[in-house]
């Protein structure tokens, strides 16, 4: 167990002991960290909460202790002992060291890809993390990148051509001649469990399950937290000082995937980054569910387990995992048990998750043939937008036309994940017709009072919620 | 002249680029924060801030009794406190300042602070503050012809209601000032304002102090947007109350949140219209009722309200004309500029009355529009009397229509809409005509102090402040142009009030029309110094045929005479000789505006130096289920006279473009029924991100315009693109009315967000099916009666 953590800034490691009298607490953003140094004001805080991406850094990790994957990150939702073992890049770190701009920095220029400029950091990291990543980038891919970056002064069409422009250097760059030095710098810091101890907090981070167990047992109100992308809002909007907490990102047994012929296993701890090219094929509608979830630098970071675990009303995945017939693993010191996703929302945040479980995966069965899932997020902006209400729809239906079974999961409508329970009894053993659904549309406000707030009013969301039932009918005659 | 990038495009991308909150400062920095009212309109009964003094690491908590000069900071008529004293009318308000050695200890101690409020009823909605007649001030009128008489004997009328919504301004850099104390009286104030004058002034007010005490510099802004015209003042005042309390410096940096309720916002208007015209659709009168929301106090409402009723013409001529014009008063942060400044909604009002002829004339409403632009000979005078000169109309309207194919397309929209049923496209042709001058006519003047040093660089300082629109690098190339140097000679300062004093803001879109004249005027006087030693230079080796001063010129980094080109010698060169012979190296410029007059009483005159014009056709498509909306694509031509930087240009035309459309679109503000402000973060708030600009996003300016009026033939260019958007929120209007197969009239609103979009589409489909459906049908649209149905 070591009290302190490491990463490497600026080619070398950084060590923070949290100990010493004049030190931080360990919930110290590392937005806040660099932005203490004397050379790292380069990063922004836009909003501290993960919507503008002035705050974007990127993080080198080591895959399979020879490979580094650079992910952007919104340094304003990331604890510092969550980039232990990491390599931290900021955009002080991009130019040449003989003076020349990176690629992505000369192309914003030429491109005048900046304005006032306060963005500009943020985006020049995005772009960073395009160029590690992606050769030629599509349209697709470049938007993709840049989601998580608002801009206000330029209507962003120079930052997707600058990104076009520099993008096509196969990710060669001054870090590229580095490579070798820090691979050797990340494997040289020790990836062991982390305790940090302050006299108002208490951080842990394990490496496995069993002393999550233990740990929890002692401290039986510390806050799990897996890519924190909920619990830091805490933190930077509240301005809580959270006593406990664990910290579930370094545990490998959460980041399994394993398919079988019949499931698709995802660990709690699986990134939504990690999980979307492990999904695109047998679950297109998850698939696309994720593909306008939050942004990259969120993706990055937020996890299964961390939606499931927050089991917001409006949580992205839920709706849609629920007509896959998904179930949850839940174990606890001394067991475990599935519970499908129908018995595990009870109320606003309720779950049927014992205090003493986890979540440690999520199991989605894959559909039998015939079987037709779609799922549909509405929101006032398209991306990066939290949903005003969201559905998870699936039919199973016989060849006759009638519908066998019938999912009709909604995120928005209700304190909790819910089903249309009338009007999915409605259409059993119906035909799967216009005038069908048309009947059942009236019936889904037998299941819903939907509230107003600041995303809509309760009849836009009753009338988008018959619609989306119109909209599920039309995708399968379609057979989108 | 050769266009250079953003001057400081080198800095943002590596993050050198220094902001108020990257400033070094030694470790007395204190943080400030601002203690709010958590309510719309109460009294304050007592407080005790006994127990928030003591928190740890406290420095200062303040309220109104420890402000030692005036306690104001109203920009115009003085009625915004600094610190709330008896009463706090909206949440936001500010009431107390802490000083703390960290924000963490700012925030415990305002946990400390003990306050009692007694609850007063608040005005919430323009509705109510009419209802209570709570006017913020006399109403305004504009009157052409006899716009009654008219519509009354006009062949059609139609009757109508708009409403246009607030909207914030998302500068990414949320408000933020810092101030340092220097000896005695003096502070040194840093400060994200776009006036630094007046930020000077209210410092000076509050403090008790001279100006001259106060020195506000401004390197750049992380945006503005009129957002910091005024109220980047209120984050200044505050930190120079802690400053001087604590004598230490003090940064006073808003979280995103508290920015978001704490500032004002564009207005949000609702407009009573009738408009009457022919059969062909020529329109004949129009009569406008404009209510806006001011919020709690003045700032620069009526400014802003009169810009409102400059632009309820937009491009068309309507002889009879009449405007009433009221601000009200209700318990929101008080509204404030935003760019645009009112235009956007005094053109939405045309618009929609344009667009809403052509519907019920069953025509294209590109052809009604054509049809009613000013001309250039004759229909050409506005309804205030300014004449519409130099018109660019009818050359934007032709290439547009070309080169955005709108014929073909727009039948192709149609065809599209015949085949589906649940997606439909929209498209939509708008125009933007925008007067330039600040219409408050006194404050078009600009100062400017340019100083050449002995090894022949300059260094440029003007009034304008630099908020990412590219001033400071037009500047560059002014003063570059104008002294024929390299633009490595010269080097564009941060705005500070010591050099150039009494400065106007940074608004208007005139920043670099008016200070790049007074630059201007300062190198003339520098030039014709210089000229004159370098005629008595040249007569020294040359005593039988004298230079002529005006033969004088500066060119290539040479200064020549043109008369006999082998006289010449270095810039560089020459600067040590005018040290030598006494030549002052330092001038000040000044500029004002010529030709403009405007009578506020009488709303006529000519308030504008010229006309910035713009067009703009989009083409959308909706899902007629969910109310979701696509941008396909949007073809712009805009007039910028003979650019000074065409990319600078073009980001301003698309920056202000895409604002436009958060606008039109997403950018929803919501109050509850208490005053909270529920789009308080950008959680909720939704400006436009990567994914939300055209598909395809086709940006020209138009060529071969030079402007007479302005520096360098040029246009400004920074408020008018943003109105373009309006094209976008009709092609939505269109889209949606195609539900109904544009027989009928659809609701509709501003923003049109997928709730406005999807429940539009309801009522459509409602009054389709509706028994009695042919009353429904032609209400809305028959002349005689919608009279009844306002
Ligand atoms: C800018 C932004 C955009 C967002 N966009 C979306 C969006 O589009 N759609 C959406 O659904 N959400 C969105 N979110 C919310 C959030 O990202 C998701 O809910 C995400 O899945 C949370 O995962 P995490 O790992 O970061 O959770 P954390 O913050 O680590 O945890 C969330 C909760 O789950 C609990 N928890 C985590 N892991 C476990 C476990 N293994 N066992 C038991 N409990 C656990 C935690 O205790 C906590 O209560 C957004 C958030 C931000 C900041
Ligand atoms: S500061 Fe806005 S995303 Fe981090
Ligand atoms: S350049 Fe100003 S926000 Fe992007």
């Amino acid at each position: 167990m070591i009290p302190e953590i490491s990463f490497v800034l600026d080619g070398s490691i950084v060590t923070i002991d949290f100990t010493k009298p004049s030190s931080r607490g360990p919930t110290t953003t590392v937005l806040n960290y660099l932005r203490s140094l004397p050379g790292h004001k380069g990063v922004k805080e836009g909003c501290a909460e993960g919507d503008c991406g002035a705050c974007t850094v990127v993080l080198g990790e080591l895959v399979g202790n020879k490979s580094i994957r650079y992910k952007s990150a919104d340094s304003c939702l990331l604890f510092l002992p969550m980039i232990h073992g990491r390599q931290l890049i900021t955009v002080e770190n991009l130019k040449d060291p003989s003076g020349e701009l990176h690629p992505v920095q000369s192309a914003m220029v030429e491109s005048s890809g900046s304005q006032c400029g306060f963005c500009t950091p943020g985006i020049v990291m995005s772009l960073f993390s395009l160029y590690k990543s992606t050769d030629h980038p599509t349209r697709l891919q470049i938007d993709d990148a840049l989601t998580g970056n608002l801009c206000r002064c330029t209507g962003y069409k120079p930052i997707i051509e600058a990104a076009a422009h520099a993008c096509v250097h196969k990710g060669l760059d001054h870090l590229s001649r580095d490579y070798s030095r820090i691979v050797g710098l990340l494997k040289s810091i020790p990836q062991a469990p982390i305790h940090i101890k302050t006299k108002l907090q208490s951080y842990f981070k394990p490496t496995s399950l069993s002393a999550v167990f233990s740990h929890r047992r002692q401290h039986p109100d510390a806050v799990i937290v897996s890519g924190a992308t909920d619990v830091a809002l805490r933190v930077t909007k509240k301005h809580e000082l959270i006593p406990e907490i664990i910290d579930l990102s370094d545990i490998a047994e959460l980041k399994a995937i394993t398919n079988t012929a019949t499931t698709l296993t995802i660990g709690a701890g699986v990134t939504l980054t990690e999980a979307m090219p492990r999904i695109e094929h047998d679950f297109p509608a998850l698939y696309k569910m994720l593909s306008v979830f939050g942004s990259q630098q969120i993706r990055n970071l937020a996890t299964f387990g961390g939606n499931l675990g927050s089991a917001s009303p409006i949580g992205d995945a839920l709706p849609v995992l629920m007509a896959y017939g998904a179930k949850v693993v839940l174990k606890r010191p001394n067991g475990k048990r599935d519970v499908s996703l129908d018995d595990y929302f009870l109320g606003y945040r309720k779950t049927a998750r014992a205090a003493n479980e986890l979540i440690t995966a999520i199991v989605i069965p894959k559909l039998k043939n015939g079987a037709a899932v779609r799922s549909y997020k509405i929101s006032k902006r398209k991306d990066l937008d939290i949903s005003t209400l969201s559905g998870g729809f699936r039919l199973d239906a016989k060849n006759s036309g009638t519908v066998k079974n019938i999912v009709l999961a909604y995120g928005g409508m209700a304190e909790r994940t819910k089903r249309a329970t009338t009007a999915e009894q409605f259409l059993v053993g119906k035909q799967w017709n216009r005038q069908t659904v048309e009947r059942a549309m009236p019936l889904i406000d037998k299941d819903f009072t939907p509230i107003s707030d600041a995303r809509a009013g309760a009849e836009f969301r009753k009338v988008a919620a018959r619609n989306l039932l119109l909209k599920f009918w039309t995708d399968t005659v379609m057979n989108e | 002249m050769n266009t250079p990038p953003h001057e400081s495009g080198e800095k943002h991308v590596t993050g050198e680029a220094v902001y108020i909150d990257d400033i070094p400062v030694n470790a007395q920095l204190l943080a400030g924060r601002v203690v709010y009212s958590p309510h719309a309109h109460a009294r304050i009964v007592s407080f005790d801030l006994s127990q928030a003094k003591k928190v740890l690491g406290v420095h200062a908590v303040l309220c109104h009794k420890d402000i030692p000069g005036h306690n104001q900071m109203g920009p115009v008529v003085k009625d915004e406190p600094c610190l709330a004293m008896d009463e706090v009318v909206c949440i936001g308000q500010a009431v107390f300042l802490i000083a703390a050695e960290t924000e963490e200890q700012c925030l415990e101690a305002e946990k400390k602070i003990k306050i009692k409020y007694e609850l007063l009823e608040p005005i919430l909605t323009l509705e109510k503050a009419i209802e209570k007649n709570n006017l913020l001030g006399p109403p305004r009128t504009m009157h052409r012809g006899d716009a009654e008489a008219a519509l009354k004997s006009s062949p059609h009328t139609i009757k109508g209601v708009l409403r246009t919504g607030a909207q914030e301004h998302w500068y990414l850099e949320t408000q933020i000032c810092l101030c340092v104390p220097g000896e005695g009286k003096e502070i040194n104030v840093f400060s994200s304002t776009q006036h630094p004058s007046e930020t000077q002034a209210l410092i000076a007010g509050v403090l008790g102090v001279g100006k001259h005490d106060v020195v506000v510099e401004v390197r750049r802004m992380g945006g503005a947007f009129g957002g910091k015209e005024t109220q980047g003042n209120h984050a200044a005042c505050w930190s120079a109350l802690l400053c001087n309390a604590t004598k230490r410096p003090v940064k006073v940096r808003l979280f995103r949140d508290d920015d978001q309720k704490m500032t004002g916002k564009r207005h949000r208007i609702l407009a009573k219209y009738e408009v009457g015209f022919d059969d062909d659709g020529m329109l004949n009168a129009f009569k406008v009722e404009v209510n806006s929301d001011a919020g709690c106090a003045t700032d620069l409402s009526f400014a802003i309200l009169e810009r409102t009723m400059l632009h309820t013409d937009n491009c068309y001529y309507v002889p009879n004309f009449s405007i009433l014009a009221r601000a009200w008063k209700t318990n929101l942060p008080s509204n404030t500029a935003f760019r645009g400044f009112g235009g956007p909604q005094g053109m939405a009002i045309a618009e929609t009355a344009v667009d809403r002829v052509a519907r019920f004339l069953k025509k294209d409403a590109a052809e009604i529009r054509h049809k009613n632009f000013y001309g250039i000979e004759s229909r050409n005078v506005t309804q205030y009397g300014q004449t519409v000169e130099n018109n660019r109309l009818f050359l934007l309207y032709d290439q547009l229509m070309k080169s955005s194919e709108y014929s073909r397309r727009k039948r192709e929209v149609n065809e599209f809409n015949a085949a589906n049923e649940f997606q439909k496209k929209g498209l939509a042709i708008t125009p933007v005509k925008f007067g330039i001058s600040f219409t408050t006519t006194y404050l078009n003047q600009a100062g400017a102090l340019v100083n050449v040093y002995k090894d022949g660089t300059i260094l440029v300082n003007h009034g304008g402040t630099e908020m990412g629109q590219g001033l400071h690098t037009k500047i560059h190339q002014i003063a570059a142009a104008e002294f024929g140097v390299s633009l490595d000679k010269v080097k564009v300062n941060a705005t500070n009030t010591s050099k150039v004093p009494n400065t106007s803001p940074t608004a208007a879109s005139a920043g670099a029309d008016l200070n790049g004249m007074a630059v201007k005027n300062a190198i003339d006087t520098l030039k014709s110094r210089i000229a004159t030693a370098m005629v008595q230079i040249f007569l020294d080796e040359n005593p039988d045929i004298p230079s002529l001063h005006n033969s004088i010129v500066f060119k290539d980094d040479w200064i020549i005479d043109s008369d006999h080109p082998e006289r010449k010698i270095l810039f560089s060169d020459a600067m040590p000789l005018m040290n030598l012979r006494q030549v002052s190296l330092s001038a000040t410029g000044f500029y004002k505006t010529p030709n403009i007059e405007w009578d506020k009483k009488k709303s006529w005159g000519r308030p504008f130096n010229y006309y910035a014009f713009g067009m703009c056709v989009s083409e959308v498509m909706i899902d007629v289920l969910t109310g979701q909306h696509t941008l396909l694509r949007t073809d712009i031509l805009h007039d910028v006279g003979d650019s000074l930087n065409p990319a600078i240009d073009m980001g301003q035309v698309e920056g202000g473009y895409i604002q436009g459309v958060g606008w039109c679109t997403t950018e929803e503000i919501k109050w509850d029924d208490k005053g909270n402000l529920l789009t308080h973060s950008p959680d909720t708030y939704k400006i436009p991100s990567v994914q939300d600009i055209p598909k395809d996003f086709r940006v020209e300016l138009l060529q071969g315009v030079p402007n007479p009026n302005a520096i360098r033939k040029s246009k400004a260019v920074a408020e008018p693109p943003l109105m373009l958007a309006l094209s976008t929120w009709l092609a939505i209007k269109d889209a949606i009315s195609a539900v109904a197969d544009h027989e009928l009239e659809p609701e509709f609103a501003l923003p049109a967000t997928n709730e406005v979009i999807l429940l539009s589409i309801e009522n459509l489909k409602a009054r389709m099916r509706s028994s009695d459906g042919e009353a429904v049908l032609k209400a809305p649209l028959t002349a005689k009666t919608s009279r009844s149905k306002t």
